[in-house]
């Protein structure tokens, strides 16, 4: 009977939500504007990175993305669709999630639990004219797992990931080539007489 | 009626191993580039932060609620970590905080950055790294459970070792302030007679201790004779 209850216990189902509201970005936005297009599947996404987890995080990610876009931008738009964008913007940025990955103490043997979060990120011109597919990976580890509980730590790794996130944007967003060149065109296009 | 005297030398043996097993040896040694006493107004804050880049460890969070602990109990303001990180959203995460005074410098060349910071008064930041280490563990114990009983015989013993630096920088003037180095070490016991008898040697506190107060005595000496 215990060790039923035991081997019930290692086998069930965890759905956990992240419901966190990020604070708002220290950085000067570039003069430029963004249509942030964030569909329904993003806005409601749901990891499964293994077969009995499942983290709901779209809210979260919602909130990280925005604040971080208005950070890079002066003038940010969020819609839920591409056809929602619009033509009176400089770029229409669509994020999606690529791949979600749990490593918990069972499986690295190492007493913290970690969650790699990969985005992508589809970035064109009002035009529709594709700039870059930017793939945007983040990482975010427990201190500790000695005294958080499995659903807990998990949260807390995902929210550390999802800060991950905002930080490699506001870091290398700019330096994106295909960005970085962009911005030189442009910068040319309106310099001509 | 005669009572039988009980035997003085268990009791003696255990508090000999209770005093020798909670003995631990600390260690604070610092570093300071000036003799000048550290400077605070009243309003400035002083923000307490983990280093979270190390791949294997992350600066022990016990030790950093510790800490901040002692150091709320101080004269001068003091801001948590996480409401230091929150503030300067994203340049003190564990992929963009600064590593070395340089790179301080760089980050601060930014005016937002820099009036984000005179916003909050953050005029000094504590930079925390360590970890608590376990080794040399040996010994034996088992434990049993029958009809008449369960009870635990034997002993184990491990040794552990803290060591924390913490550095001091000053946001305004762009200069380290101070080094600190806490290390603690001690032995610790569990011996099993019938009951296991844990006698643990706080090297965590020891080094928490050592450094609240050294650092304490920084801020602390200078708003005496401000005040």
């Amino acid at each position: 009977m215990a060790t039923l209850a035991l081997a019930s216990g290692c086998t069930s189902n965890v759905k956990l939500g992240v419901d966190q509201d990020f604070p708002e970005v220290v950085a000067k936005p570039r003069d430029l504007s963004a249509t942030l297009v964030m569909d329904d599947a993003f806005r409601t996404y749901v990891a499964d990175p293994t077969k009995n987890i499942q983290v709901q995080f779209g809210p979260a990610q919602v909130d990280l993305m925005t604040k971080a876009f208005r950070g890079l931008f002066a003038e940010v738009k969020v819609v839920s669709s591409k056809a929602q964008a619009g033509s009176g913007t400089d770029l229409v940025i669509v994020p999606s999630v690529r791949e979600v990955q749990l490593s918990t103490p069972s499986d690295s043997y190492l007493n913290v639990y970690e969650v790699w979060i990969k985005y992508n990120l589809d970035i064109e011109t009002a035009d529709g004219v594709p700039i870059d597919s930017w793939f945007l990976p983040a990482y975010g580890k427990t201190p500790y797992s000695y005294m958080l509980s499995r659903t807990t730590a998990i949260e807390e790794a995902t929210v550390i990931a999802l800060r991950d996130a905002g930080a490699k944007l506001m870091l290398d967003f700019y330096r994106i080539p295909a960005i970085n060149g962009w911005m030189q065109r442009r910068q040319a296009t309106l310099a001509e007489p | 009626m005669r009572h039988p005297t009980p035997h003085p030398f268990p009791a003696l043996l255990l508090a000999v191993l209770a005093l020798a097993g909670c003995a631990s040896t600390t260690t604070v040694d610092e570093y300071r580039p000036t003799t000048e006493p550290i400077d605070i107004g009243q309003e400035e804050r002083v923000a307490i932060l983990g280093r979270r880049d190390a791949g294997h460890y992350e600066t022990d969070r016990g030790f950093m609620n510790c800490l901040a602990g002692k150091m709320n109990r101080a004269k001068f303001r003091v801001m948590s970590e996480e409401e230091f990180i929150d503030a300067l959203y994203p340049w003190f995460e564990p992929r963009t905080a600064p590593k070395h005074l340089e790179r301080l410098k760089r980050l601060m060349r930014d005016p937002v950055i820099q009036a984000k910071v005179k916003q909050e008064k953050i005029r000094y930041l504590v930079w925390l790294d360590g970890e608590v280490e376990t080794h040399g563990m040996s010994g034996a114990m088992s434990c049993g459970m029958g009809p008449s009983g369960a009870g635990c015989f034997g002993y184990t013993t491990w040794d552990k070792n803290a060591m924390f630096e913490a550095i001091v920088w000053d946001l305004v003037d762009l200069t380290e302030e101070a080094r600190i180095r806490v290390d603690s070490e001690g032995t610790s016991y569990v011996i099993g007679i019938v009951a296991p008898i844990p006698l643990l040697t706080p090297v965590k506190s020891q080094a928490c201790d050592g450094m609240g107060k050294q650092l304490r005595s920084y801020f602390e000496h200078i708003q005496e004779d401000v005040g």
